[in-house]
């Protein structure tokens, strides 16, 4: 059994590819780092009931294949929330710079108003 | 607004039987938000094909987790069951 691929795209980034690396211990627990309760939360004293089960093992202690698909999973979970994320952050200090801008834009404009419109920024009231 | 934020996910299972019932499962659930978020599964061979359309990243991080959640219930069941 191959294992789980998945590819994004989006108007500013043609394609991002994620590729699950079976020897990375990322893709080797089913519990992931961006799923389940956060770290504020488990500090402050609640016990974590949702936690997920260990993947199954055979009788010889291996790691089922359904299992492995399960790990596999948690990791590349881990990778597009991490990814979408980043890209959530990025979008916001965009949007940010963005309203600044028009912000300051507006002020000038009413600061000019406000000033019969002959402040060239020289406020030199000496 | 478009639905401009894309993700193609492919999930190997063991038999395309599995993959079917997983399409069967997973299709049923209700999307809260279908002006902004679509969801399609599809079986091919043992492979289970989900895309995922979005308005941005922000309902796109949401709806993704949200169904790897749920195929990864869908392998445990199966796993336990098998």
């Amino acid at each position: 059994m191959s294992v789980p691929f998945a590819s994004y795209s989006s108007p500013d980034l043609e394609s991002h590819v994620f590729r699950v690396d079976p020897t990375c211990p990322r893709y080797q627990t089913t519990d992931g780092s961006t799923t389940g309760p956060s770290p504020h939360v488990l500090n402050a004293g609640q016990i974590d009931k949702d936690r997920p089960s260990e993947p199954r093992t055979d009788d010889n202690g291996q790691i089922t294949t359904l299992g492995q698909l399960r790990c596999h999973l948690t990791g590349l979970q881990d990778e597009i929330n991490d990814f979408l994320t980043e890209r959530m952050e990025i979008a916001k200090g965009k949007k940010t710079k963005l309203e600044e801008s028009r912000e300051q834009r507006i002020e000038t404009e009413i600061k000019g108003l406000l000033d019969g419109g002959d402040d060239n920024g020289n406020d030199d009231n000496s | 607004m478009a639905l401009e934020h894309s993700l193609d996910l492919q999930i190997p299972f063991e038999t395309p039987q599995q993959a079917q019932i997983a399409v069967k499962v997973l299709k049923p659930d209700p999307i809260l938000r279908p002006d902004d978020f679509e969801v399609d599964y599809v079986s091919n061979g043992s492979v289970l094909e989900v895309k995922f359309r979005s308005i941005d990243d922000r309902v796109l991080r949401v709806g993704v987790s949200s169904v790897i959640n749920s195929v990864k219930t869908v392998v445990e069941a199966m796993d336990e069951l098998s």
